[in-house]
């Protein structure tokens, strides 16, 4: 199986881009590991483009940060990456008809 | 691609310094598990196949890094300068992240020269953009040879070079890293950024293999 990091996931850019240290991902807990596998899996299965789930993160992302983060001074206790992009992969899996949406 | 343009460092990323408490923690643990259980209940993933995906991007995103500013110096000559020129401040330009405290510098592949990078003290490498070394890459055997012998060692990775191609080797250090710009492929002409850095590969980059040509069956 020669599967390759999708380009388009890899690249993603700004307040988007995958958290990284030297270049390699990072992950705090195990659940963030398994945020980032179901939603780069359920994509690379056709369920739904990229692009999609990521103008999802984006959204989730900007409405954190009008929500009074501060981008220079970030609060290391307000929700963080993986939260967002968890929320934007429960969207994207409601709209996709996958799982029904969260209620948690 | 980019909205905006006036970082030329890259930020250090607010996510490093994330704090959880142990019940928040808890909270997301129990979210995903549901949402993976109900996944894998509906038959559209499973674990394993969950495991191997972050693997793959564990060890394939930090090459791909190397492969876009490969794709960009070969399409944008303008950008290609500035690469050589200074290349922390070019491969931060693209918006890259983790490339603080290491100086980078690319050296370029002609059909006259070609370079090839080793760390012969320890296993000096260019994580941000090359993202986890090849385990040859570390091995003492590499590490001596190649700056003995570079000719031989290329010879074993499949790149034979005539005598009439200058090899340089370059020794990394923790202050300084190389990045090898390979030859740009013939054939390639025409092809958009994106099918470009498919291309590029690793070892390219390592300078121990050269690109095939486009069409060319290796």
């Amino acid at each position: 199986m020669s599967v390759r990091a999708r380009p388009e996931i890899a690249v993603m850019e700004r307040d988007c881009a995958l958290p990284r240290k030297s270049g390699e991902l990072v992950f705090h807990d195990d659940w963030e590991r398994r945020a980032f596998a179901i939603a780069v899996t359920l994509c690379e299965q056709g369920r739904y483009d990229w692009e999609q789930f990521r103008q999802h993160l984006i959204a989730e992302i900007a409405a954190s940060a009008s929500a009074g983060g501060d981008p220079a001074a970030p609060d290391p206790h307000a929700p963080g990456y993986y939260e967002h992009w968890l929320a934007a992969l429960e969207k994207v899996l409601a709209e996709s008809g996958i799982l029904p949406a969260a209620n948690s | 691609m980019s909205e905006h343009h006036h970082h030329h460092d890259a930020p250090p990323s607010p996510y490093l310094e994330k704090r959880r408490s142990g019940v928040e923690t808890a909270e997301l643990e129990a979210r995903v598990k549901k949402m993976e259980s109900l996944l894998v209940d509906r038959g559209l993933v499973t674990t394993a196949a969950l495991d191997r995906m972050v693997e793959i991007y564990e060890h394939d995103l930090g090459p791909l890094n190397g492969a876009r500013v490969v794709a960009r110096a070969w399409s944008d000559p303008a950008y290609k300068a500035r690469l050589l020129d200074d290349a922390t401040a070019a491969i931060a330009e693209l918006g890259m992240s983790g490339l603080q405290g290491e100086h980078m510098v690319v050296v370029e592949n002609t059909p006259q020269v070609h370079n090839v990078v080793v760390c012969t003290l320890c296993s000096c490498y260019p994580w941000p953009v090359l993202g986890l070394p090849p385990s040859w890459y570390k091995d003492a055997p590499y590490r001596s040879r190649v700056v003995i012998d570079p000719r031989s060692v290329l010879a074993e990775f499949g790149t034979e070079l005539g005598p009439e191609v200058e090899v340089r080797v370059w020794d990394s250090s923790a202050e300084i890293r190389y990045l090898v710009l390979p030859e740009r492929p013939p054939g390639s002409e025409g092809l958009d950024e994106e099918a470009l850095a498919a291309l590029v590969t690793r070892d390219a980059m390592i300078g121990v293999t050269r690109l095939p040509a486009l069409g060319a069956t290796p």
